[in-house]
């Protein structure tokens, strides 16, 4: 089947100075960094060094750092800044650390910048096997294949859990091997979620939502005994979910940020447990914590009414929300006929039964026959259908559901926006009060009280102007990751309709072989 | 929803494959066919069209209208006369039934504010042919019913069954009032307890008789089942048809809101799933058609062997008691010659019936396994077809979608 859909445009990216916009980085004093043009270099210092990066935690801080490059092929223009209120202040040896991450960007720029000097539009159609899903995000011949396999059970009782096999193939330089496969379990997931969505989430960067949690779902796998390898049958829950998991990991890996984000490749390389992400458990301290935070959220969402400069997101806005619930709609009505399918399926297979009985009690033996026949086709029918239904289901139904989620996430970048909006607000207020103070102080001649007030107004100017480029900047990042979100969506949707299709032709192809070698025995009947 | 009531449905109805389906002797002399029927309110009204060269009809061509009660009249004039009691009698058509169809319009018209117009109007469309097929297939019922006793050599000449063809005028039969509706229901559950006693006390001396009997009532249970669960497929398949109107419809709003991107491509597939539903749809009622209503029919006819078979039964309970009765006369020797005469119907009677009896039970078979056959070779050819167009309609679909890619 032809999964049309995740081949990135890195063009287009280009074009639109995505590196520029994303991240902007001011020069503080404290960060004063030598640029060196290291593009010489090979690619084994990148690989050592990026085995540095994963190993250490504060690698957070430069995978957002960029950097000035005078590279006159680019058009990019890239500013550095560390974050002031970044968490990761604490950084070891920051040039030298800069520097290994520098090499790591300028090899990205080659990568992104390549494909604008030849065209490239390469799709690449992926290949489905039987028990896996293959899906290539290609770009002139850089390319990224993820596939997530062979849950298993490990352990047992309540302190079992399942385990996937994520298996990479890739060619991107900045992975330490071009093959690898790493065990990998749902909180590891949720992990990489959450460590994503820190980073890129308040910079207006559309971080793919993971799967749901499903409790009953998990525990019936953790109660049930035995080896979940050697049994036929894995409950569907699991199944769905590894589809997910996979869609999840490709959706992340063909957009070109997250492509070479260190935590990412981490996910994707590192061979041993990953640290239990236990603050993703919805009852420890990190979980209550969010939900606070959610709620807080939920409130001002609602309270503060921002007012809307940019008559394109006012437009955007409105056009998600309808999209919103006509995608519900699609989704309830692919519900139902996927439940009807299935219930077609199981009446066909009562009726093989109850013709089989038929059959039996019927005393002319041709006819006997022939109805003894038809009941066996009734059941190969209903095999049909039940694919049909997984058709239906798996194609169309989670592809909904997964946009549906994205949607959401596409909230809270606007929401994200609303926040960094309200943050500048403050700090004019903050400001303007600030110069007040000043005035007031030196109207009453406090010349002691003037300079520390003067000194506050500066900081404050600063964290003005520091937050209107922020402002400015996650404006710019949805604007282009919706675009870009609206490019997939339209490939996604084309693409799973094209293969549901195809999935409906060669079940309606199967009907037509059964009946056809049902027909010689009706016309047998003596 | 009133509109319906009230509108004529003329139906011109070609009917000759239903009657090759029963026919034994294929003479001409006498034809019967329903060339026409009224739906008004509650009621159907068909016109019962008879040809013939027999001397013994008025007219050589001519109509008359009939309404439901007056077949069963007919059925149960057939039923009751004690000389066909070695026949088995054609079972009855059931009555005209629109009441799942009037309420799935009346919950259609509810629903109506939740769904775009477009959506409304394919539903109702939808609504309106399962109506009209449903018509149909109450036609056909009455007009097999009517061709059946028209073919069989003896049936043809009831007088009952004349009258039915030729009095132009409305024949009066009231349905069942109150009381009488209570007798029946009396009289069918006597019946039935009288059928179970006799089953298990009166041995049979004819193993043909034996057989046919544990055999139609095992096939009878079958056939029932076997109907119910073609039933749920049939309807099950219909209700896929239905959803694929939904997700047509909510493509198309998607298509006419979204921008240019998606538009021709959402249209497009809106349109396959479309076409697509309309073959489900079409699958979906031939399947009805040829298999469940040949199980229904087979059902309803083994019904009416079994009651055949009961009625024998009860005739040689009647005959052994009758020879009871005339050897307790002689034993006495008081009355012998009324016991003697009553014995010598009773074993007439008997006699008869075993022969015709086991002539219409082979026949029945014979009936059954060819009408089976028929209907699984165009149950076959018929899905083959349905199946090859989808396929078709998936193949150019998806080469035209390809094209927006």
């Amino acid at each position: 089947m032809a999964d049309d859909r995740y081949a990135p445009k890195l063009d287009e990216f280009n074009d639109d100075d995505l590196f520029a916009s994303a991240i902007e980085i001011k020069v503080e004093a404290k960060a004063d960094i030598s640029i060196e043009d290291d593009r010489s270099n090979g690619l084994s210092p990148i690989e050592e060094q990026s085995h540095n990066l994963s190993a250490a935690d504060e690698i957070d801080l430069n995978s957002d750092s960029e950097y000035k490059d005078g590279v006159p092929d680019t058009k990019a223009k890239i500013e550095l800044r560390s974050e002031p209120e970044d968490i990761f202040e604490d950084i070891p040896d920051p040039k030298e650390v800069h520097g290994e991450t520098m090499v790591g960007r300028s090899t990205l720029e080659t990568l992104v910048t390549s494909p604008r000097t030849q065209s490239c539009n390469a799709y690449h159609t992926g290949t489905m096997t039987e028990d896996e899903k293959v899906i290539t995000a290609e770009s002139d011949g850089k390319f990224i294949t993820i596939s997530v396999k062979d849950p298993q059970k490990i352990g047992d009782g309540i302190s079992s859990f399942l385990t996937y096999n994520v298996v990479t193939r890739t060619n991107i330089g900045l992975f330490k091997k071009t093959e690898m496969t790493v065990s990998r379990r749902f909180s590891d997931f949720l992990g990489l979620h959450d460590k994503l969505a820190e980073k890129y989430l308040h910079k207006g960067r559309l971080v793919p939502a993971p799967p749901e949690k499903n409790v009953v779902g998990t525990t019936k796998v953790k109660m049930t005994g035995g080896q979940t390898e050697h049994e036929g049958k894995l409950p569907e829950f699991v199944e769905r979910r590894r589809a997910a998991l996979e869609r999840y990991l490709i959706r992340i890996a063909i957009h070109p940020i997250f492509q070479v984000d260190p935590d990412f490749r981490e996910f994707l390389e590192c061979e041993d447990e990953l640290p239990r992400a236990s603050n993703t458990s919805a009852l420890s301290g990190a979980g209550v914590l969010r939900l606070f935070n959610r709620m807080g959220e939920t409130v001002t969402k609602i309270a503060f009414k921002m007012g809307e400069s940019d008559p394109w997101f006012e437009e955007r806005h409105q056009q998600l929300e309808t999209l919103e619930s006509q995608f519900r709609r699609l989704q309830a009505s692919l519900e139902g006929l996927y439940s009807h399918r299935r219930e077609l399926a199981f009446a066909t297979a009562a009726l093989g039964k109850g013709l089989a009985l038929l059959s039996n009690g019927e005393d002319h033996a041709g006819l006997s026959r022939a109805l003894a026949k038809m009941a066996e086709l009734h059941d190969k029918l209903e095999g049909v259908h039940n694919d049909q239904s997984n058709a239906d289901f798996y194609i169309l139904h989670e592809l909904i559901k997964d946009y549906l989620s994205l949607l959401g996430v596409v909230k809270d970048v606007f929401h994200e926006r609303v926040k960094a909006f309200q943050t500048w607000q403050h700090a004019q207020q903050m400001l303007a009060k600030k110069r007040e103070a000043v005035d007031r102080w030196e109207s009453t001649g406090r010349s002691d009280k003037v300079a520390p007030a003067k000194d506050e107004v500066l900081e404050w100017e600063a964290k003005v102007n520091r937050s209107q480029e922020e402002f400015d900047v996650i404006s710019k990042a949805i604007k282009k990751e919706l675009e870009l979100f609206d490019l997939q969506r339209v490939k996604d949707f084309k693409a799973a309709f094209i293969s549901y299709l195809e999935a409906q032709m060669k079940a309606q192809d199967k009907i037509i072989e059964h009946w056809e070698t049902y027909m010689p025995e009706a016309k047998a009947i003596a | 929803m009133a509109a319906y009531e009230n509108s004529n449905n003329h139906l011109d109805v070609e009917k000759k494959t239903e009657r090759s389906e029963t026919v034994d002797l294929n003479d001409n002399t006498l034809q019967v066919d329903i060339s026409d029927a009224l739906s008004e309110r509650e009621k159907v009204k068909f016109t019962v069209h008879t040809k013939t060269t027999l001397k013994d009809f008025a007219k050589q061509d001519f109509s008359v209208v009939r309404q439901h009660e007056e077949f069963i009249w007919l059925h149960d004039r057939f039923e009751e006369n004690e000389s066909y009691a070695g026949y088995i009698i054609p079972p009855p058509p059931p009555r005209p039934d629109f009441d799942s169809s009037r309420e799935k319009l009346q919950k259609l018209g509810e629903g109506e504010g939740s769904m775009t117009a477009e959506e409304f109007k394919k539903m109702k469309q939808e609504l309106e042919a399962e109506y009209l097929a449903t018509f149909k297939k109450t036609v056909a019922m009455h007009e097999v019913f009517l061709c059946r006793l028209a073919n069989h050599p003896i049936f043809r000449a009831d007088t009952n069954f004349r009258v039915f063809l030729e009095y132009e005028q409305d024949l009066s039969v009231r349905g069942k009032n109150k009381k009488e509706k209570l007798e029946t229901f009396l009289r069918s559950f006597s019946k039935t307890t009288d059928e179970i006693l006799l089953g298990s006390t009166q041995k049979d001396v004819d193993e043909f008789f034996d057989k046919e009997k544990n055999f139609l009532l095992d096939y009878h249970s079958l056939l029932k089942d076997a109907t119910l669960r073609a039933d749920k497929m049939t309807k099950a398949h219909k209700d896929v048809a239905d959803h694929y109107i939904k997700i047509s419809s909510c493509l198309l709003e998607m298509a006419t809101a979204d921008t240019n991107q998606l538009e021709r491509f959402a249209t497009k597939t809106a349109d396959i799933f479309e076409k697509a539903r309309k073959i489900e749809n079409r699958v979906s009622t031939d399947e009805d058609l040829k298999l469940s209503d040949t199980l229904r029919y087979y059902m309803r006819d083994t019904t009416a062997a079994k009651n055949l078979l009961y009625r024998r039964l009860r005739c040689l309970a009647d005959y052994e008691a009758a020879n009871r009765a005339l050897e307790k006369a002689r034993a006495k020797n008081k009355d012998v010659h009324a016991a003697e005469w009553s014995q010598h119907q009773a074993c007439e009677k008997f006699e008869q019936m075993s022969a015709k009896g086991k002539e219409e039970l082979i026949d029945f078979k014979v009936r059954r396994v060819a009408a089976i056959k028929k209907n699984l070779i165009e149950l076959c050819e018929l899905e083959l077809k349905h199946a090859n167009t989808h396929s078709q309609l998936l193949k150019a679909s998806i080469v035209a979608l390809r094209e927006e890619l």
